[in-house]
């Protein structure tokens, strides 16, 4: 096991809700990533950001963890949720919502809403 | 061969999709990162196809990237994809 997944690991288990992303969630540097980090943002959702252009090791090893080759990619609980496509998804099906629900994380539920009657 | 029939190509094999639309939007992306010159980076695929039945959306996302492989995937900046069965 290399460094990278050790720490993408502990990081993944340590935090309720992990985002790992190019650039931070007050300066995302990808549109993708800044969609992803905007969605939570707005739902007031408390999660860790992990900027994988500071450390290219985590940059590849983020990539092997989870056999997924894009960045965004969202962690509850320890596990992989999925990319921008699939948060997006996610978020106007209500699915996001019940996933936070399932895990005991904490969102504003009237945030969601409006994400969902603004792209009706 | 363009990246987007190359990407047709592989997805049309492989699932024989009831619709199939491969968008090259590599010029929305002028100026950002990962834009090269004469496009061929940025891509959205919109797939329909019975394959994909059963599958959750990380798994179908998956089967795409199978599909496509490391080399491709690899290749270019930005897959946005729309899946469903």
């Amino acid at each position: 096991m290399t460094d990278a997944h050790t720490q993408i690991d502990e990081t993944v288990k340590s935090n309720d809700v992990v985002l790992f992303m190019k650039g931070t969630k007050s300066m995302p540097q990808c549109g993708f990533s800044s969609r992803v980090a905007g969605v939570l943002n707005y739902m007031g959702v408390d999660f860790a950001d992990v900027n994988v252009l500071a450390d290219d090791a985590i940059r590849q090893g983020i990539k092997d963890y989870s056999d997924w080759p894009t960045i965004p990619q969202l962690y509850v609980k320890g596990e992989f949720v999925g990319g921008c496509d699939i948060i997006t998804e996610m978020t106007l099906s209500g699915e996001l919502d019940t996933l936070f629900e399932t895990n005991g994380v904490t969102y504003d539920k009237d945030a969601a809403e409006k994400i969902r009657a603004a792209n009706a | 061969m363009l990246v987007s029939a190359e990407i047709r190509e592989k997805l049309d094999a492989r699932f024989s999709p009831r619709e199939l639309e491969v968008i090259d939007e590599s010029e929305q992306h002028i100026g950002h990162a990962g834009y090269q010159e004469g496009g061929q980076s940025h891509f959205r695929v919109r797939m329909r196809a019975e394959e994909l039945d059963g599958l959750s959306r990380v798994a179908r996302h998956r089967a795409v990237h199978d599909a496509l492989g490391p080399d491709l995937i690899g290749r270019i900046h930005a897959l946005a994809l729309d899946l469903a069965a």
